[in-house]
């Protein structure tokens, strides 16, 4: 898929979570889907496969999401996915992500955590990442247990690695 | 004619002696003979003797020549004997300098090729010491990891999840 044809969806979405006035949901649910979707394989397969039927496809996105997420998001995944364009999804939320920074005037902070965080660190953190690069951030929290422990905020091209992983990943350089 | 009616015509007068007149015919016929052969024949005869004199000379003075030049052959052959024999002295004598160049030679290369290999060997076991080695620590780190990782993973609880994140917000807060 092209960069112009990703763009299209993300800004056709972003529009409609905007006109839905529910833009900050939307967004935050579409980022955790999509990273989802790009540590699960068989996810991926399933709502990639040409072979199932794009009715088949959109049921699974609403047995998988309708209960958790809202129904704009639920909505909007189905749809992507229903017009062939699941492979691509993560790019496309990636694209709207980007584009909901920049209409916030915000920079995109990715953090990963082995747990979900309360609503109270989520702000402590997009403070403390605001002060740390002087920048207002868009906080994205991703639960990745691949982290083991810890935090690993990721803000443009700094990395702030607080992580398990990267301890043992060092400790592993030295031996 | 009483005489000769008296005579035997079958018998001789001598056992051995013809009669008279044969002897005297005889003899003149004989000399008229060898004098015609002495005539006619003399000079032919002359002439092959003195032919084959000639002949027999020439056929001395072939054999002559033919042994003059056997014995020039039989000398150049001892000649080229001598030479055979000194060069065979001179190839022998060459082929053992050769053999014994190639001896040292070979020697030479031998206690190089010796060297090279103990050094060689020296360095493939100090490499296979280092490889052996580093494979050890590899498989040492590996296991350490894996256990590191198993006893983390393990022992983190949600306590210990929170402090850690929370230690992460407070550091970051304070300017990393």
């Amino acid at each position: 898929m092209t960069d112009q044809r990703i763009d299209g969806y993300a800004r056709a979405l972003f529009e409609i979570a905007r006109a839905e006035g529910t833009l900050d949901t939307v967004e935050d649910e579409l980022y955790r889907f999509a990273r989802a979707l790009e540590g699960s394989e068989a996810l991926r397969n399933s709502l990639t496969d040409e072979q199932i039927p794009a009715s088949r496809r959109q049921s699974i996105v609403e047995d998988l999401v309708g209960g958790s997420a809202s129904p704009t998001t639920v909505q909007l995944v189905s749809m992507v996915v229903g017009s062939g364009r699941g492979r691509d999804l993560p790019a496309i939320v990636d694209s709207l992500v980007a584009r909901a920074s920049s209409a916030k005037n915000l920079e995109l902070a990715e953090v990963r955590t082995a747990v979900p965080l309360t609503g109270e660190q989520e702000s402590r953190l997009a403070a403390a990442l605001a002060a740390a690069t002087g920048k207002s951030v868009n906080l994205k929290v991703v639960v990745d247990p691949s982290v083991i422990g810890g935090v690993v905020a990721t803000i443009g091209d700094t990395v702030i690695d607080g992580s398990v992983r990267s301890r043992i990943e060092q400790l592993k350089s030295r031996l | 004619m009483i005489l000769l009616a008296t005579e035997d015509p079958t018998r001789t007068h001598s056992w051995i002696w013809p009669e008279g007149y044969e002897i005297y015919f005889g003899g003149a016929a004989s000399i008229f003979v060898f004098a015609l052969l002495f005539k006619l024949a003399g000079p032919t005869l002359k002439k092959g003797m003195s032919d084959r004199t000639a002949r027999i000379q020439k056929q001395l003075d072939d054999a002559a020549n033919a042994m003059s030049s056997a014995q020039a052959e039989a000398i150049r052959i001892r000649e080229a004997k001598g030479d055979i024999g000194s060069e065979r002295a001179r190839l022998l004598a060459e082929a053992d300098t050769q053999a014994q160049q190639l001896l040292v030679d070979g020697r030479a290369r031998l206690e190089v090729e010796i060297v090279d290999l103990e050094t060689k060997a020296v360095a493939d076991n100090v490499a296979a010491s280092g490889r052996i080695g580093d494979e050890l620590r590899a498989e040492v780190a590996r296991l350490s990891i894996a256990a590191v990782d198993h006893v983390v993973s393990g022992s983190l609880d949600a306590a210990t999840h929170q402090e850690l994140i929370e230690n992460f917000i407070v550091r970051v807060g304070a300017g990393r």
